[in-house]
C-alpha cells in the first residue's frame, strides 16, 4: 500500500473555552486507509474528531489536508475539501424525510447527476433506506439512523470520513454490517478516521491505531500490534 | 350564514397580513431562536416607505411595492448585522431582549423624525370598489392582496420543501454544527433568510396601507404579536404551518367579536392571547410539525 499521507495533526492543542481536552496529539491518516482511536470514555477521541472539522477551540499546532493547512478554517469549507463526518448519537435531521436527509448530505453536490449516482449508492449499501425514503427521520430504528448518518456523509463523495461510535448501541447483526459497510466504502477509496467502543471490529477492520489517555496518545502501532498489545485489552475489559 | 362568510371575506385581508409576517417571523425564530420583535418594525419601515412613493411622490403602486421590499430588506439586514449577529449564539433570552430595544429605538424614532399621526395611504384606482358575490361584499383590493399572498406562499413552501436553500435552512433549524459539517454556510442562509423574510414583511406593508388606507409609527406593535403566536401555533419553523395559522388567527379574532356583545368589542386583543394558552397547555409544539429539536 502507497503510505501518502492524506491527514495530518501535528501537536495539536484544543478544548472548549479555557479547558483544554486535546493535549499535544500527533495523528496521520494515510490514503486508502482506516485508522481507529481506541480509549476509554472521555479522553478526548470525539474532540479530537470535531478539531478535525473545527468545532472546537483550537490553540496550538496545525491540522494538514492534502497538504492544505485546514488549522483555520470554518467547518462548512473543511467540509467542501472532502472530509465528512459523522457524529455519535445518531445525529440526524430529525425534521426532515430520509431522502431530505440524503439531500441535506449532498450540498455540496453541483451536479444533478452525481446525486443521483451517490443516492443510488447509498440505497445499494442500505436498502432500508430507500424503502423509508419518505419517512420523517425521526420515525426511524436506531439503526436505521445509524445508517442514514452513514449514508448522509457518503453523499458528498468524502475522500476522508471521520466516524463516531457507529455501533453504539446497535445489536450485533447490526454491528456487523457496518463493519462490512465501512470496509466496502474503504476499498472504494474512502479513507477512514474511526472512534469505535467495539475494540474487536475496529482493530479488525482497521490498519493502524492509536491509544488515547486524557487527552493524550500513549501508544500507536498497526492493528495487529494492537490487538496483542496488553494496555489496550486492559481498557477495553475496563481495569483502568 | 351571509353574516358568518362575511365575517370571514372581511378577514381575509388581515390575514394576509398575519400569515406573511407570520412566516418570515417562523424563518427566523426557527433557524437562530430568535424571538423577533423588531420584525414589526421591519414592517412598519416597508410601509412608511410605500407611503412616500404613492401618498408623496404620487408614483404608481408597483413602485410602491417594490421599495417596501427594498427598504424592508435594507432595515433588516442591517438589524441582522449591526443588532443580532454580534451576540450570535449567546441563547434566546438574550436575542429576545436585543429584538425588543432594537423595535423600540426603531419605532421611536420613527416617531422622531416624522410624528405617530396616521399617514394616509393613496389606494390605485383598479383596487377601488367591490365585489358582490350574492349579499356578501367582498373588496377588490382584499381580493387582490388574498390571492397574491396565496401564490408567494405557494412559492415560499415549495422553496422550502424542495430546494437546496430551503433543505439546509431546515437542516440549520435541528442541529447547526451538523448542517456546517456537511459543508453548510450558516452565516450565507442566515442573510438569504432574513432577506426574505424582511420582504415578506415589505409586501405585508402595502398590504396593510391599502386594508387599512393608512400608515403609522406603531403599527406593528400588534401584528408582530399576531406574527408570533402564529408562529407558536404553527410549530416553529414551520412556514405553511405558520400561514395557516395566520389566517386562523386573523378569522377567529374577527369571529371572537363578531358574536360577542357590542360593548365588548374592546377585547378584541385578548382572543389572540386565549388562543395562544390554550395551545401553550394542550399543544406546546404547536398545530404542525415543528422545524427545531
Amino acid at each position: 500500500m502507497n503510505k501518502v499521507p492524506l491527514l495530518k495533526l501535528n501537536n495539536v492543542l484544543a478544548g472548549y473555552g479555557k479547558m483544554n481536552v486535546v493535549n499535544n496529539i500527533s495523528i496521520r491518516v494515510n490514503q486508502g486507509e482506516i485508522v481507529t482511536l481506541l480509549g476509554s470514555n472521555g479522553v478526548g477521541k470525539t474532540s479530537t474528531l470535531r478539531t478535525i472539522i473545527a468545532q472546537t477551540d483550537l490553540k496550538k499546532g496545525e491540522i494538514k489536508y492534502k497538504d492544505i493547512d485546514i488549522t483555520h478554517f470554518p467547518t462548512y469549507k473543511i467540509a467542501g475539501l472532502g472530509i465528512g463526518y459523522c457524529p455519535e448519537g445518531r445525529a440526524i435531521f430529525g425534521n426532515l424525510t430520509t431522502k431530505e436527509n440524503l439531500q441535506a448530505g449532498a450540498y455540496l453536490l453541483k451536479s444533478r447527476q452525481k446525486f443521483k449516482i451517490n443516492l443510488d449508492r447509498v440505497y445499494s449499501l442500505f436498502p432500508i433506506l430507500k424503502e423509508r425514503h419518505s419517512q420523517i427521520a425521526e420515525s426511524l430504528s436506531g439503526g436505521e439512523q445509524e445508517m442514514l448518518v452513514i449514508g448522509r456523509s457518503l453523499m458528498n463523495s468524502p475522500s476522508l470520513l471521520l466516524l463516531d461510535e457507529p455501533s453504539l448501541g446497535l445489536a450485533p447483526k447490526l454491528v456487523e454490517l457496518i463493519g462490512k459497510t465501512l470496509r466496502e466504502i474503504n476499498k472504494e477509496g474512502v479513507s477512514i478516521l474511526l472512534i469505535e467502543q467495539n475494540a474487536k471490529l475496529a482493530l479488525e477492520i482497521s490498519n493502524y491505531g492509536y491509544l488515547m489517555r486524557k487527552g493524550s496518545i500513549v501508544l500507536e502501532g498497526t492493528a495487529k500490534e494492537l490487538v496483542v498489545d496488553d494496555r489496550v485489552k486492559e481498557i477495553y475489559l475496563g481495569i483502568i | 350564514m351571509n353574516y358568518l362568510l362575511q365575517q370571514i371575506i372581511n378577514s381575509l385581508g388581515f390575514g394576509s397580513i398575519v400569515a406573511l409576517l407570520a412566516a418570515g417571523y417562523t424563518m427566523t425564530f426557527g433557524l437562530i431562536g430568535l424571538v423577533n420583535f423588531a420584525h414589526g418594525e421591519v414592517f412598519m419601515v416597508g410601509a412608511f416607505t410605500a407611503y412616500f412613493i404613492l401618498t408623496i411622490l404620487k408614483l404608481p403602486f408597483w413602485l410602491a411595492i417594490l421599495m417596501a421590499l427594498v427598504g424592508s430588506i435594507i432595515i433588516g439586514l442591517l438589524v441582522e448585522r449591526l443588532a443580532f449577529k454580534p451576540v450570535r449564539g449567546s441563547g434566546m433570552i438574550t436575542l429576545f431582549i436585543i429584538g425588543l430595544g432594537v423595535s423600540q429605538i426603531l419605532r421611536n424614532s420613527t416617531v422622531m423624525l416624522f410624528d405617530a399621526r396616521l399617514k394616509g395611504f393613496t389606494v390605485s384606482g383598479f383596487l377601488k370598489g367591490v365585489y358582490m358575490l350574492g349579499e356578501v361584499i367582498i373588496f377588490k383590493k382584499t381580493l387582490f392582496i388574498f390571492l397574491t399572498v396565496l401564490a408567494i406562499c405557494i412559492i415560499l413552501v415549495y422553496l422550502i420543501k424542495n430546494t437546496k436553500v430551503g433543505i439546509a435552512m431546515r437542516s440549520i433549524s435541528y442541529d447547526t454544527q451538523m448542517a456546517q459539517s456537511l459543508g453548510m454556510n450558516t452565516e450565507r442562509v442566515i442573510i438569504i433568510t432574513f432577506i426574505i423574510s424582511s420582504a415578506l414583511a415589505g409586501f405585508a406593508a402595502v398590504s396593510w396601507g391599502y386594508i387599512y388606507g393608512s400608515v403609522h409609527a406603531a403599527m406593528g406593535v400588534h401584528a408582530v404579536v399576531n406574527a408570533f403566536v402564529a408562529s407558536v401555533i404553527g410549530g416553529v419553523g414551520n412556514v405553511l404551518g405558520a400561514v395557516v395559522a395566520g389566517y386562523i388567527i386573523a378569522i377567529g379574532g374577527n369571529l371572537f367579536i363578531a358574536f360577542l356583545p357590542p360593548d365588548l368589542v374592546g377585547l378584541r386583543p385578548l382572543f389572540v392571547w386565549i388562543v395562544f394558552f390554550i395551545i401553550l397547555i394542550f399543544k406546546p409544539s404547536g398545530l404542525f410539525r415543528a422545524n427545531i429539536k
